[in-house]
């Protein structure tokens, strides 16, 4: 089945760590690149994030995001390099576009913060299974109604994605045009959405009526099935990277 | 000791005219195994959803009478504390996936997890249900990818896993082959004589004539007749309800084989073969 999430199933280290110090590791690598605004500090985050996608093994799936936003990446290195007050001295030109260091060392430096945080989502998004980052939200106080919502959406649109897909087969086996001109598919777009909504409300109804029978709304506090992943090796990753982010903090306030 | 007590049980769907269901009556002691027949709206699912809370709390709605499952007053109980009385399957097992799990496994746990069993119990009751509908091969597969029939069994076994003392069946077979629906019945009965009692709409009425203790004949919202099998199907005015006997009910009203003991026409299989044999000896 199509499933609704870039996660890629491999066997590694980087694929064991909990979903929270994965969210960890995002807020404290952004942070510390913005806390101490040196390019080296940037580079270090955006290679020890490339480094762990490699160990994952996911570095292939990285490089068509970062391609993505390379246009944008790319539009600002050309506005900073050429138009940023305070360009003084020039570096190159292309025909009469002269472009200017300052501009290109700053458009450098939120390059790489960009990269920097493409990457550290990356990580967590492409190692970690959705419903094991929303189970672990859960836990840690997330309402299990919006857990249920966030994890629904994701196998549920892929539904009715499929039941798209065959009532409109069902209309194309009875004759009616789906293909070709852009006017022919507006036109067979309408008769398809009203019968995919309707029959989406009315599984909806369904639905919350079997999930009420199954104690969703019960009082009770929830168990969990799955056993966290709370060992060791996930707790000293978790104050590692506290104590990195203290540490950058204190650089930054006295030296 | 009573399991179920209806009492004039009236109620009415918000934005409709006509009672749903026209004062029932009834009671239903522990471990029974009922089949309800009817035809298509004569208030069959309505009764169903009322035994668990649904009606009225979910839809709403205006409600008169009484329901008490197993001691709760229905009306004065939430769905989720009846829920652990009670449980329910829907007939559309597509709608009973809850969507949120990506396996069997995980998808039969969320009742148990809402519930707050703890997870060596959980495992058990799990394993235990899977193997029951004969669906532990599939575990690991997505909800989504089982066949209807097979969607069909994890929707009970999520049911069952749950350890109601009462569980309400509606339709629960309708996707299921031939030789798929008689497991799930043998499933039940099971579970039935363990001391379940069982609540089951069916309109394979070879089935419920076989299996249940007791048969309930709705009409229009009313109970027209709530018997044992034989005396259900023997009646001569089935027709007039939208009902169907048995096959082998009907062969033998045609013959006018009764059972010599009861005056009653036989409703099995096996019943059936040894009146016939009797008869033309």
């Amino acid at each position: 089945m199509k499933a609704l999430s870039l996660y890629q199933e491999r066997d590694t280290i980087v694929h064991k760590v909990d979903a929270i110090s994965k969210l960890l590791y995002i807020g404290i690598s952004i942070a510390i690149s913005m806390i101490l605004p040196y390019k080296t500090v940037g580079l270090a985050c955006m290679g020890v994030s490339i480094i762990l996608l490699l160990i994952a093994k996911v570095f292939k799936k990285v490089i068509p995001l970062i391609g993505f936003s390379m246009i944008i990446l790319l539009s600002i290195i050309i506005i900073q390099g050429l138009f940023r007050a305070g360009n003084k001295t020039p570096v190159f030109h292309i025909v009469n576009l002269i472009f200017y260091k300052e501009g290109l060392l700053f458009a450098l430096e939120i390059c790489i913060r960009v990269i920097n945080i493409l990457c550290a989502f990356a990580i967590l998004i492409l190692t970690t299974k959705p419903s094991d980052l929303i189970e672990s939200l859960v836990r840690r106080g997330l309402s299990p109604r919006m857990g249920y919502v966030l994890c629904a959406v994701l196998q549920i649109i892929p539904q009715m994605i499929t039941t798209m897909e065959t009532i409109s087969d069902a209309q194309r086996s009875r004759g009616m045009e789906t293909e070709g001109k852009l006017s022919v598919r507006i036109k067979a777009f309408l008769p398809l959405i009203g019968p995919v909504v309707m029959n989406s409300l009315i599984n909806t109804r369904e639905r919350s009526m079997a999930l009420e029978v199954r104690g969703f709304s019960s009082k009770t506090h929830k168990t969990f099935l799955n056993q966290e992943q709370n060992n060791n090796y996930n707790k000293i990753i978790k104050i590692i990277l506290i104590l990195l982010l203290l540490l950058a903090i204190t650089w930054r306030l006295f030296i | 000791m009573k399991k179920i007590i209806v009492e004039n049980l009236k109620y009415k769907y918000p934005l409709t005219n006509e009672l749903a269901l026209k004062g029932i009556s009834f009671e239903v002691a522990k471990g029974e195994f009922i089949g309800i027949v009817g035809k298509n709206l004569s208030g069959k699912s309505t009764l169903c959803q009322a035994l668990v809370g649904l009606v009225p709390h979910f839809y709403k709605g205006s409600y008169g009478g009484s329901v008490i499952v197993d001691g709760l007053q229905v009306l004065q109980s939430e769905i989720s504390e009846l829920a652990h009385k009670v449980g329910i399957v829907f007939q559309n097992p597509f709608t009973q996936v809850t969507g949120a799990k990506l396996t069997v496994y995980e998808e039969i746990a969320f009742g148990l997890e809402n519930m707050g069993i703890q997870r060596e119990e959980m495992k058990e009751r799990i394993d235990d249900a899977l193997k029951l509908l004969d669906i532990y091969q599939f575990k690991d597969r997505n909800p989504f990818d089982l066949s209807g029939g097979q969607m069909q069994r994890m929707a009970i076994a999520s049911i069952i896993a749950m350890k109601p003392e009462i569980i309400v069946l509606d339709e629960p077979t309708s996707q299921l082959d031939p030789q798929g629906s008689e497991e799930v019945f043998k499933a039940i009965q099971n579970l039935s004589k363990q001391g379940m009692t069982v609540i089951m709409i069916e309109h394979k009425m070879e089935k419920i004539a076989k299996y249940s203790d007791r048969v309930m004949l709705l009409h229009d919202g009313e109970i027209i007749d709530f018997d044992t099998p034989q005396k259900i199907f023997s009646r001569k005015d089935l027709n007039d309800y939208g009902v169907t006997a048995p096959v082998f009910t009907k062969i033998c009203k045609e013959l006018e084989i009764k059972n010599e003991a009861t005056g009653l026409y036989p409703i099995t299989l096996d019943e059936t073969y040894d009146l016939v044999v009797k008869y033309n000896a």
